[in-house]
């Protein structure tokens, strides 16, 4: 059984970029119905978990070109300079608004909003409320969106299918996780904002819920994911649980030392110069695992690690700039920073890969846009700078609320009949799914698999050996994904349902991290290869395409827009 | 999972409303880890032994707000409770006060609609234009409101509090909490609509400050006192408007 | 086990999509861990009204002459109405201190131009003014300023 219902817009995702677009399409048209389906309530959207902050140019000393500058570099540059331009430009422009909104930006004695420094970032710049940025800035936008009342939310509503009629979106199919329904929503324009996917490694500060939805569906749906092999690993995650040390730490002044009490990034070559702690993530993360390596990390019980030390910063600077650090330090490992040093290792936090995009936030299928995390504009290339990512999902938020909302306006609605056909092919395949007893195959021990062959193969380190192995291994893993057996057949919020949608989901994107992976020979950024270490313009200045076949992943490749900054050596 | 491990067994309260009339108590003994949080507990019997056990959950990190429920009979974040300080059986159950949707998932549609009420949201005479810039707020402005919008949404304050349980139009104290949080932002000029929401049934006064709320709260937002905070800026709104409306008509 | 709360605790306006189970009541309530002390707080009310009661019965012996006063007066040496009245004191002090201890936070750290003291202040003019009434009451009553 299916339910249809009709909108101007569907937005999938609840956080960042979601509400942003959805408050974004109903500043153009009040009366405009505008469909917001995720599948948690929206203030549980991952990006309540970012920490650091927003990078957008706000003083005096800062301009355009220097962030736009930063941005080219800390991407390798294989970041689009035409994007990056843009979302420099935007930036301000977007946090003034999440000012207006009631987002709580600490400040200046004078009553200005704060900034602090961040890795990569070549002046402070990173607007922060204290280090709970992501959290004060998705419950802002959730809070400003309920007075929009033409804003119709699908909370725990689980999008698994695009529906595509004519070659043009038309809307989602949606499982109602409460009822067990499947719902058709549709829109004459569809936004994807489902965030990263790092579910698919063992080691993340992704929550549960990053498991690639949007990208398995746009992937599925014939739209190319872009530059899925550059994996952004944090460098600094609590060892066991993954959970994330805002970079702000560094940006405050923390040092990270290893277990000669040396500070390593400021007395040995990493390529970082004087930067020190406050150099781009891609090469923090490889510092502290060479050092780990030549015997400098000290050991633990769960694995090798090094310190991230904040003592200097003394305990007023950690309680009025850092406070859930501590907060997170003292639960989740049992260590003041005030009195000690916190264990960190590289774990892995974000994809600067995802849906093929543009500038326009459009994709190659038209009436598809998608924004945030899960999408590729191109913005973060090879290596993400910490901070513009929550700024990334407000600009490129906003661009895919507008520019759906024009494309809405000037298209048709496609046969109804088509779609409901659709809709209740993808029912039949959720319910047949749906407590599954036929198969051999355990949930959990294909995700143990999974999370064993991302980590040894796409890890801060590869080869082609591993990398080769891993896309082997995920290949096995999805014919083993087929034989899956389920227990649950309760229609009502039946989560073993949810994990295993979500665990096709997953396997989609694994395959496309592992194979684009394999298929760059150069190390460039957050792809570092020991076999290949150097950037090799000559032949992989562009972007990997990798498109959905179900015999298979195909690759293809992108041109990088150049222009305005000319790629030079990366170094700091 | 090493022979010498450390068991707990867990009492879970199960209810599928396609099977079950009432909700019932389910035991699972497992082999516990030292370092793990009650949800890990839950986390492995989901895996590992039950997979039809329904819980919601997501950060681990308590900041989003998922995981909520009863342990030993208190409202907690269950990402954030340790097990080693519990003993050897541990109760988990759904947050109390609200209806059951599956296990240990309760209706948050209520809590949606009573946050929706207070307007959580900024409220000026006139809007303003973007290249305006951003306003100023002094660090002293800031302080007044930023402990109430500290709160992460996650409804144990709700379970604890006793004049929900018993009143089910009392908007309560997260919510009461948020806007009150608005309306003592200096960016803000909704105050008195909001007071008007507050003066209405169901609402602050309904209050009895059993601060049962704030003692549950794992995020130190102290909705107690927010609540009764807005009690006296809601009687004194009502008295000025009261004493301007006859000064008025006259 | 628990009991039931309100069967509509919580609920959404509309009902939800699917069939649920009644709210229940935190095990503890009322008497249990920290429910006892707001139990009691509230229960002290019983003591007001008990309270009230005797001051309208003391009033109106008043008015029946002086027998009858001093009768009610009399009254007051028995034991049951002694004890009445230290169980009558010893909630009014469990009242005030815990009444006290929540009355700073609950001021708005601004009403218009105005803020208060800083909450330490507020707790010890809260004493200074409990314990200053009590000893002028007590004066008062003892005899002290009318002879």
């Amino acid at each position: 059984m299916i339910e249809v219902t009709r909108h101007d817009i569907v937005i999938v995702g609840g956080g960042a970029a979601g509400l942003r677009a959805a408050i974004a399409a109903c500043e153009i048209d009040s009366n405009a119905s505008i469909a917001l389906v995720s599948k948690v309530y929206p203030m549980r959207s991952h990006t309540v978990s970012a920490e650091g902050g927003a990078a957008a140019v706000a003083r005096d000393d800062d301009n355009f070109e220097m962030h736009g500058y930063d941005t080219v570099k800390g991407s390798d540059f294989l970041g689009d300079q035409d994007v990056i331009k843009y979302f420099v430009e935007q930036a301000p422009r977007e946090l003034t608004l999440l000012e207006h909104w009631g987002c709580p930006w600490s400040r200046n004695e004078d009553g200005t909003v704060a900034t602090r420094a961040f890795g990569g970032m070549s002046t402070k710049r990173t607007w922060y409320a204290t280090d709970k940025v992501g959290f004060h800035m998705l419950h802002a936008l959730f809070q400003h969106s309920l007075r929009f009342d033409n804003i119709v939310r699908y909370d725990e509503h689980f999008a698994t299918k695009l529906l595509v009629d004519g070659g043009v979106v038309r809307g989602v199919a949606a499982l109602d996780i409460r009822s067990g329904i499947v719902r058709v929503v549709l829109g004459r324009a569809v936004i994807m904002a489902t965030g990263g996917a790092g579910k698919i490694f063992p080691f993340t500060t992704n929550g549960n819920i990053k498991t690639g939805d949007g990208m398995a569906l746009a992937y599925r749906a014939g739209v190319a994911l872009k530059d899925m092999e550059f994996i952004q690993y944090h460098p600094t995650g609590l060892p066991g649980t993954g959970i994330l040390i805002t970079e702000a730490t560094r940006g405050e002044g923390g040092y990270v030392i290893n277990s000669e009490g040396e500070r390593f990034l400021a007395t040995r070559d990493y390529g970082v110069g004087t930067k020190a702690e406050l150099g781009p993530r891609d090469m923090i993360s490889r510092a502290i695992i060479q050092e780990i390596e030549a015997g400098r990390g000290i050991s633990g019980p769960y694995g090798e690690y090094v310190h991230l030390d904040l003592r200097h910063l003394g305990e007023q600077k950690i309680v009025a700039r850092l406070p859930m650090v501590r907060e997170i330090s003292k639960i989740y490992i049992g260590v003041d920073p005030v009195h000690e040093p916190i264990p960190i290792r590289p774990v892995v936090h974000y994809m600067m890969g995802g849906i093929d995009t543009d500038i326009t936030a459009g994709t190659s299928l038209p009436g598809l846009y998608a924004a945030g995390e899960c999408a590729s504009a191109s913005l973060n290339g090879s290596n993400r700078l910490g901070s513009n990512s929550l700024t990334e999902c407000l600009v490129f938020g906003a661009s895919a609320g507008q520019n759906a909302m024009a494309f809405a306006r000037g298209s048709s609605e496609g046969s109804e009949q088509a779609l409901r056909r659709e809709g209740e092919e993808e029912a039949a395949r959720i319910v047949a799914l749906r407590g599954k007893q036929k198969g051999g195959e355990k949930l959990a021990r294909i995700r143990a698999d999974l999370h064993k062959a991302m980590e040894s193969g796409c890890g801060v380190y590869r080869s082609a050996e591993t990398m080769n192995e891993t896309a082997r291994t995920v290949a096995q893993l999805k014919g083993r994904y087929a034989d899956v057996a389920l227990e649950d057949s309760s229609a009502v919020f039946n989560t073993e349902l949810v994990a295993a949608l979500e665990m096709g989901n997953m396997l989609d994107v694994a395959e496309a991290v592992a194979n684009s992976a394999a298929s760059r020979d150069e190390s460039r950024g957050a792809h570092t290869r020991r076999d290949m270490p150097n950037r090799d313009d000559q032949n992989f200045l562009y972007h990997t395409l990798c498109h959905f076949d179900p015999a298979g992943p195909r690759l293809g490749k992108k041109e990088v827009t150049l222009g305005h900054w000319e790629p030079e050596e990366r170094k700091y | 999972m090493s022979d010498g491990q450390q068991k707990k067994t867990f009492v879970i309260t199960r209810f599928d409303p396609d099977r079950d009339d009432a909700p019932r108590k389910q035991a699972y003994e497992i082999p516990v880890h030292p370092d793990w949080k009650v949800l890990d507990a839950l986390n492995f019997i989901k895996d590992e032994i039950d997979a039809t056990l329904s819980h919601r959950w997501s950060c681990r990190m308590a900041v989003c707000g998922s995981c909520g429920m009863m342990v030993d009979g208190e409202p907690r974040l269950t990402c954030k409770e340790a097990l080693d300080q519990y003993g050897d059986t541990v109760d988990v159950a759904p947050l109390a006060n609200f209806p059951v949707v599956r296990d240990l998932v309760i209706e948050a549609d209520g809590f949606m609609e009573k946050l929706t009420s207070v307007k959580p949201w900024i409220i000026r005479a006139k809007e303003l234009a973007v290249e305006e810039g951003p306003m100023r707020q002094s660090p002293g402005e800031l302080e007044e409101f930023k402990q109430f919008s500290m709160c992460i949404n996650c409804m144990l304050c709700y379970s604890a509090c006793p004049v929900v349980a018993n009143e089910p139009e009392f908007i309560g104290p997260a919510a009461i909490a948020l806007g009150h949080r608005y309306s003592l932002d200096s960016r803000d000029e909704g105050a008195a609509e909001r007071n008007e929401v507050f003066r209405g049934e169901g609402t602050v006064f309904s209050c009895s400050f059993a601060n049962e709320c704030s003692e549950v709260c794992p995020k130190h937002v102290d909705p107690a006192a927010a609540v009764n905070q807005a009690k006296l800026n809601a009687a004194i709104d009502w008295a000025t408007s009261l004493v301007l409306s006859r000064g008025g008509s006259k | 086990m628990s009991r039931n709360a309100h069967p509509h605790a919580m609920a959404p306006s509309k009902p939800g999509r699917t069939r649920t189970a009644p709210p229940q009541l935190p095990d503890r309530f009322p008497f249990g861990g920290r429910y006892l002390a707001y139990t009691l707080f509230d229960l002290t009310g019983i003591l007001y009204l008990l309270l009230g009661l005797l001051v309208l019965c003391a009033v109106w012996s008043l008015g029946s002459g002086e027998a009858s006063w001093n009768a009610v007066l009399e009254r007051h040496r028995n034991i049951f109405y002694l004890g009445f009245h230290a169980i009558a004191l010893a909630g009014l002090i469990f009242v005030g201190i815990r009444f006290f201890g929540f009355f700073p936070k609950a001021q708005p750290p601004r009403v218009g131009p105005l803020k208060p003291p800083p909450k330490g202040a507020i707790l010890v003019g809260l004493y200074a003014l409990w314990i200053g009434v009590t000893v002028c009451l007590s004066i008062v009553l003892a005899g002290g300023v009318f002879q």
